[in-house]
């Protein structure tokens, strides 16, 4: 008989569970999900939401947990209902590395997509000295049980090692991945470079800056340039907005599309902005952009150092929209440069293949799951 | 699971009295991206028939009595099992005056070539009066609420429907489990498109809820409300990804 293992996240869809969310951290659920199930173990998961049951993948359920309060960046209650519902696991998943306070299954792995108090507003959400105490001792014990901690970025691997020596056998650096063999430049055919900012509307991924750039650089090169905006928003409103905004220039374009369609957009791309301010990992779509053949804008922030070489595969700069302007404005006037990092990127991203990524969690799940 | 290549689309309509409202218009649309269209004409008084079958990949019935105002699930049941007859892949449930933007003609093979996602959902854009402009306030919201349109078919699931008079939804129960994809594609529905309509069919809506809820529902009563000018939008169509077409040529 299969094995079962849960896995608990916060927010696979909204609360609600009437809007998925389209994010990196998801894909990289469901490719999870998908390799459990090669290795013939039964899959459900868990989230934060108001009682609702769906299927997530083909014989794959997702329950909601009427829990939502979170103490000092952890989920002690979802955490607490998710044991108490989870009787029949045989091991867990932790899917957020915060998810895994105060308990842990016996044979459990948790996750890190990546450095999270870096964000802006951390600060003001543990506004005192006594309350970043009780994060971070909260935060070892989340980091404590998990038989192993699976990274997306040697950022937080060296985050943990230089705070909790003690913590380093449980880390494994498993990078994000790219599936090599579907992403293919394919060559733009039109007059124009196609720039694409390929994430989640949020000012934290650098969507303001970007909006600025693109508004500047259309209006400075209108038969040149083209920015393509991809990516759900975090409100329709939002998204409403953004349309509206695209649609009152001719070379601004936003939509979303599901992964599949991604691939195709992609390869016909020729620079991806990835200018984001916090929270980043080795961001899908950064790989994906680099296995396509893009010249990569980035930030080195969270692991995107880990991905791009300043002046090799892409430009690394400060999250600025004047920086941004200047780096777009140096690729679109400089195309043996901006070809040349391209062809790298695409050299680099066959290191984060599919297949490799596998490979790695296969043998995690190895030493943790017997 | 469902294939990754080749998949088909028949597209289901009921039509009645649709003569010089935007059935060529609908009907040309959706040739461009469908393989066939399925039409059942509920007893129309007018030309819808004739209309229907001038175009090549359209297959009509007609029924002899009206059943949609009496029963819609009826209604749609049996266009189900019509067009359940042509082998679908894909089903599209779309009405006689409802048009995607062209975004869908070069995308429309990328969304269903796949084996993820079983149903497709959209957002329907209510024209007021116009085919200029939308309405967004209240319940007429556009851009909050996404509905099933396209379903992967599946010869092996029992399908079933509600029995209700009304709103009994395009697709029988058991599609809602389906595993969603919520599209940015937009639908423009022209349904409300002519002002003379509205009373006429603000009364067959009143009746209709008094007999099912005992009262007008607050949406229904919203149709005689004449909407103010910060409650439309100005539709702007969508830049279309033509590029994308490419990648089956």
């Amino acid at each position: 008989m299969s094995k079962r293992i849960g896995i608990l996240t916060t927010n696979f869809y909204s609360p609600d569970g009437l809007r998925m969310i389209y994010g990196g951290a998801e894909r990289y659920g469901f490719e999870l999900t998908k390799l459990l199930m090669d290795l013939g173990y039964k899959v459900a998961w868990w989230q934060i939401g108001s009682g609702w049951q769906k299927e997530l993948l083909h014989g794959v359920q997702i329950n909601s947990i009427r829990e939502t309060k979170n103490e000092f960046m952890t989920f002690p209650r979802l955490n607490q209902h998710f044991h108490e519902q989870a009787m029949e696991l045989d091991y867990a998943i932790y899917f957020v590395t915060f998810l895994a306070y105060p308990q842990v299954l016996e044979k459990s792995i948790s996750i890190s997509h990546g450095v999270f108090w870096d964000y802006p507003e951390f600060d003001s959400q543990l506004p005192t000295e006594s309350a970043k105490k009780e994060w971070l001792r909260r935060y070892h014990i989340a980091l404590s049980g998990p038989q192993k901690v699976v990274s997306v970025d040697t950022n937080t691997i060296n985050w943990i090692n230089a705070t909790w020596p003690g913590l380093s056998h449980k880390l494994e650096y498993i990078p994000n991945f790219a599936d090599i063999n579907s992403l293919k430049p394919r060559g733009n055919a039109s007059n124009k470079i196609k720039v694409i900012f390929p994430r989640r509307l949020t000012s934290v991924r650098g969507l303001n800056e970007a909006c600025h750039a693109a508004k500047v650089l259309t209006s400075r090169y209108p038969d040149k340039i083209e920015f393509h905006f991809v990516g759900r928003g975090h409100s329709d409103l939002l998204e409403a907005e953004a349309l509206k905004w695209a649609s009152e220039n001719k070379n601004i374009y936003y939509y979303w599309q599901p992964p599949h369609i991604m691939y195709e957009i992609y390869s016909q791309m020729d620079i991806a902005l990835i200018p984001t301010k916090a929270t980043e990992g080795t961001s899908l779509s950064c790989l994906e952009a680099m296995a396509s053949g893009c010249a990569v804008i980035a930030t080195p922030v969270g692991g995107l150092t880990d991905l791009i070489i300043d002046g090799y595969n892409g430009i690394l700069i400060k999250p600025t929209s004047s920086n941004l302007i200047e780096a777009i404005e140096y690729l679109l006037n400089n195309e043996d440069e901006r070809q040349r990092m391209g062809k790298n990127a695409k050299k680099v991203a066959e290191a984060f293949d599919i297949e490799r990524w596998k490979q790695k969690w296969e043998k995690v799940i190895k030493q943790v799951f017997r | 699971m469902g294939k990754h290549r080749e998949n088909n689309i028949v597209a289901m309509m009921p039509a009645r009295n649709e003569s010089g409202r935007h059935l060529c218009e609908v009907l040309n649309h959706l040739s461009q991206w469908v393989d066939k269209i399925v039409v059942l004409d509920d007893a129309s008084e007018d030309d819808t028939f004739e209309i229907v079958n001038r175009n090549e990949k359209v297959i009509a019935y007609k029924n002899e009595h009206c059943i949609f105002e009496e029963n819609e699930s009826a209604l749609r049941s049996k266009l189900w099992e019509l067009t359940i007859a042509q082998n679908p892949n894909w089903i599209l449930a779309i009405d006689a005056d409802e048009i995607f933007e062209d975004r869908i003609i070069d995308e429309i093979l990328l969304l269903i070539n796949q084996e993820y996602y079983d149903a497709i959902y959209f957002r329907v854009f209510d024209f007021w009066s116009s085919k200029i402009c939308y309405r967004i306030d209240g319940g007429w919201n556009p851009w909050t609420t996404f509905w099933p349109f396209l379903i992967r078919y599946n010869p092996d699931i029992s399908y079933y429907w509600p029995n209700r008079e009304i709103h009994c939804g395009r697709f029988p129960q058991p599609c809602e489990n389906f595993i969603p994809y919520y599209s940015d594609i937009r639908i423009k529905h022209f349904g409300w498109a002519d002002a003379k309509e509205h009373y006429k069919k603000f009364l067959f809506y009143r009746d209709k809820d008094i007999k099912i809820f005992g009262q007008i529902r607050p949406h229904t009563q919203s149709i005689m409300i004449t909407p103010k000018s910060n409650d439309l939008e100005t539709w702007q169509e969508a830049k279309r990804l033509s590029f994308l077409k490419e990648v089956y040529s």
